[in-house]
């Protein structure tokens, strides 16, 4: 009876045990029909940057349900009911070894994998004399300032200040199909620019214009939310990224532009 | 294991489990109460609670309650088709109606697409419209017996309206009703604004500046003459906007239709403050207060409000651009403390440092008795719009509630030596002057971040 009784208890745990991997695993191949999985990506380098996600979630995952078989390997072999006495050992060098280098190979796979969409997506982005935009000309400047996100379109010098800037405050309007160029800036605290769509997340620094890049292959309107926690209304903090086929972000340009010589009769 | 130490372990579970699946959050009821402030500030009432308790009713009866606030009609206002509730959809142009009716057709896209296709299990609640729910369970309810694609009512001309289509319409025409705004205010403005309005929500204390008081019916920024109170598209811009630099964020997440149900249910709360400070004001320690008055003076506030639209300062002309002269006729109207006389508060440089800042405390003080500080002009933010008339505006009327004062009219020695009154084309020269300020910005200050650096990306 006392047998049957440990016996049961044994299976129980490597039942609770084994379920960590199998809810694990199930949580990932089922996200995508429970809508806990990305969007869909739309900028230009959206594609690689899941790419690399993906590469390191089966690594990691791999190790995950290895390490986790192993686990109730052992519990099910060592939960016996064992009169004879332990047994010492004073550890394996080969093993150590071993559990050390591959872990630190794998990880210079990831270095190096990464280091081309990095340097795309935040150093050298690529930039073609035909782009009508750069980091020295860019499309816009976002204002992150507790807690909303602004948006200022230069005038036809490119100035930021003065007669002609656009401002606009919550909607993002930029053309599809072309490199957008813009300059974050923060009025006050740490925010984070963060569009899950085009899987472009940057801070924004106080006293600091950091350049930042994208181009979205599709037209839509796309989430805008702060990713830096940066006050009690940081929650409240969201925006909308308009993209719009190039000739309609023109004509929404020069629309802007031409009211803000409204007489305000509209108003 | 022992078998206490199961079913300890068993009864944690339970608990757990339990605990999570009725986690319910928790719905403070809101009350209305009473203006402490204007109480204080000298109002006999202060001592009579009795008296207290019967203006609470007597507004009640107007404005009815937080979860059920309603505007008493008057009878001569159902004679003239006025209902103060609509008070803001008088202006809605045919244009504006139809933007509304687009954003609706976006915010509902999922449950007007699952109409269409005849899915009627497929039609998901939207979120904070409590409202459209229970016209659209009422909807099902009355299906005619022919299915969706049946005859629901004839239109005036006599054409028949289908289920379907009258179900649609209903999600695209949707408009809230008073108390679906209010408890939209309960979830996203009532911590910062407070239950009537007084700005004094729970976070209002960690905010500079500091919510606004609806109930004195002033605001500060509306585009209008003669401190009006605000119209309703000044209340929408205040919401589609934000603020810029203060707490008063951008609400623009939410549908128009959504907006609109917000200004209306603010104005709700504004009336209702001013009724009560008139009241207040009214009341005499030995007769009790004077309700015969609380009609007289209901009609007045909403009178107010009704008349704002007319005050909109238009600038009847082409808008000027900026030209050097101007700037420089604009610089020596902000100099000279015989003409515009800006510097006093804004500076010799425009950051808001002037003398009467360092030395006049009643001007760094604002209705509210908040302290505060004349804009830097330097620094390009400039609140309620930096387009040329939005500034106009600002100058022409002055800023309700606050020190600066409207300068349109005010009597000035010109360049010439003339004195005259301040004009419209002088109030474009004060413009072009501030905003040429702003021009240099802080370009200077803000470092570019070295290229080929990397900036910290987080997770958070």
């Amino acid at each position: 009876m006392a047998q049957l009784k440990h016996l049961l208890f044994r299976l129980i745990v490597t039942a609770l045990f084994l379920a960590v991997p199998i809810l694990g695993v199930w949580t990932f191949v089922n996200a995508d029909q429970m809508h806990v999985w990305f969007p869909e990506a739309v900028s230009s380098f959206g594609g690689e940057i899941d790419h690399l996600f993906s590469l390191i979630l089966w690594m990691v995952g791999i190790t995950f349900v290895a390490t986790e078989v192993l686990l109730v390997l052992i519990i099910l072999r060592y939960s016996r009911r064992d009169p004879s006495r332990s047994h010492y050992t004073h550890g394996s060098h080969v093993l150590e070894m071993v559990w050390t280098a591959v872990p630190a190979l794998l990880l210079l796979f990831i270095l190096f994998s990464q280091m081309g969409v990095w340097s795309e997506v935040k150093i050298a982005p690529p930039h073609e004399p035909s782009d009508p935009y750069s980091r020295e000309n860019p499309l816009m400047r976002v204002y992150a300032s507790q807690f909303d996100w602004r948006v200022r379109y230069p005038d036809e010098e490119g100035n930021f200040e003065g007669e002609n800037v656009v401002e606009s405050a919550y909607d993002i309007y930029v053309p599809v199909d072309t490199k957008v160029f813009f300059d974050l800036v923060s009025r006050d605290v740490l925010h984070s620019f963060y569009v899950p769509n085009f899987r472009l997340k940057q801070d924004a620094i106080p006293g600091m214009k950091v350049p930042v890049w994208f181009e979205a292959r599709e037209v839509g309107d796309f989430d805008l939310i702060c990713a830096e926690l940066c006050g009690w209304g940081h929650y409240k903090m969201a925006g909308r990224v308009h993209v719009l086929p190039q000739d309609e972000y023109t004509a929404w340009l020069e629309g802007q532009r031409e009211a803000l010589y409204d007489n305000g009769s509209e108003d | 294991m022992s078998r206490n130490r199961y079913l300890a372990l068993l009864g944690a579970w339970v608990c757990g489990l339990s605990s999570a699946c009725h986690f319910e959050r928790a719905t403070p009821e809101l009350h209305y109460s009473l203006n402490e402030k204007a109480l204080a500030d000298g109002s006999l009432l202060e001592d009579d609670p009795a008296g207290q308790v019967h203006l609470l009713g007597a507004l009640e009866l107007l404005f009815g309650t937080p979860s059920q606030p309603s505007y008493m009609v008057l009878p001569e206002w159902l004679d003239d088709d006025f209902d103060p509730t609509y008070l803001g959809q008088d202006s809605f142009s045919d244009e504006a109606w139809a933007e509304l009716v687009e954003r609706n057709r976006e915010v509902f896209a999922d449950q007007i697409a699952a109409i269409q296709a005849g899915d009627l299990e497929g039609v998901t609640k939207p979120r904070y419209c409590e409202d459209l729910w229970e016209l659209w369970l009422g909807l099902l309810d009355d299906m005619p017996e022919e299915g969706p694609d049946g005859t629901y009512y004839e239109d005036d001309d006599g054409n028949p309206v289908t289920w379907k289509e009258e179900a649609v319409a209903t999600f695209e025409g949707y408009y809230p009703t008073l108390a679906a705004s209010a408890e939209l205010y309960r979830q996203q403005c009532y911590h910062c604004h407070g239950a009537s309005g007084g700005g004094d929500g729970s976070t209002s204390q960690y905010l500079n500046p500091r919510p606004r008081d609806y109930r004195y019916g002033t605001f500060k920024f509306t585009a209008l003459n003669n401190k009006a109170r605000p119209r309703h598209q000044d209340l929408m811009r205040v919401l589609e906007e934000g603020i810029y630099t203060t707490a008063m964020p951008s609400f623009r997440r939410f549908s128009d239709a959504q907006l609109s149900g917000l200004a209306d249910y603010v104005r709700l709360l504004s009336i209702r403050g001013e009724t009560e400070i008139l009241m207040e004001a009214d009341y005499d320690p030995d007769e009790g207060i004077h309700f015969d008055n609380l009609r007289e003076n209901y009609e007045l506030v909403v009178d107010r409000w009704r008349q704002a639209p007319e005050e909109l300062i238009v600038y009847e002309g082409e808008v000027p651009h900026a030209t050097p002269e101007r700037i420089a006729r604009g610089r020596d109207l902000y100099m000279r403390d015989n003409a515009a006389n800006c510097v006093k508060c804004h500076g010799m440089t425009g950051r808001g440092d002037g003398e009467s800042v360092k030395n006049d405390p009643e001007s760094s003080t604002d209705d509210w008795g908040n302290k505060i500080v004349p804009r830097d002009l330097t620094t390009g933010v400039f609140r309620f719009g930096r387009r040329p008339i939005d500034l106009y505006r600002r100058i022409y009327a002055g800023i309700n509630g606050t020190p600066m004062p409207a300068h349109y009219g005010m009597q000035i020695v010109d360049g010439e030596g003339v004195t005259r009154s301040l004009n419209e084309d002088d109030v474009w020269d004060l413009v072009f002057y501030a905003r040429s300020l702003s021009v240099k910005e802080r370009e200077v200050s803000l470092a570019q971040a070295p290229h080929g650096e990397s900036h910290g990306e987080h997770e958070e």
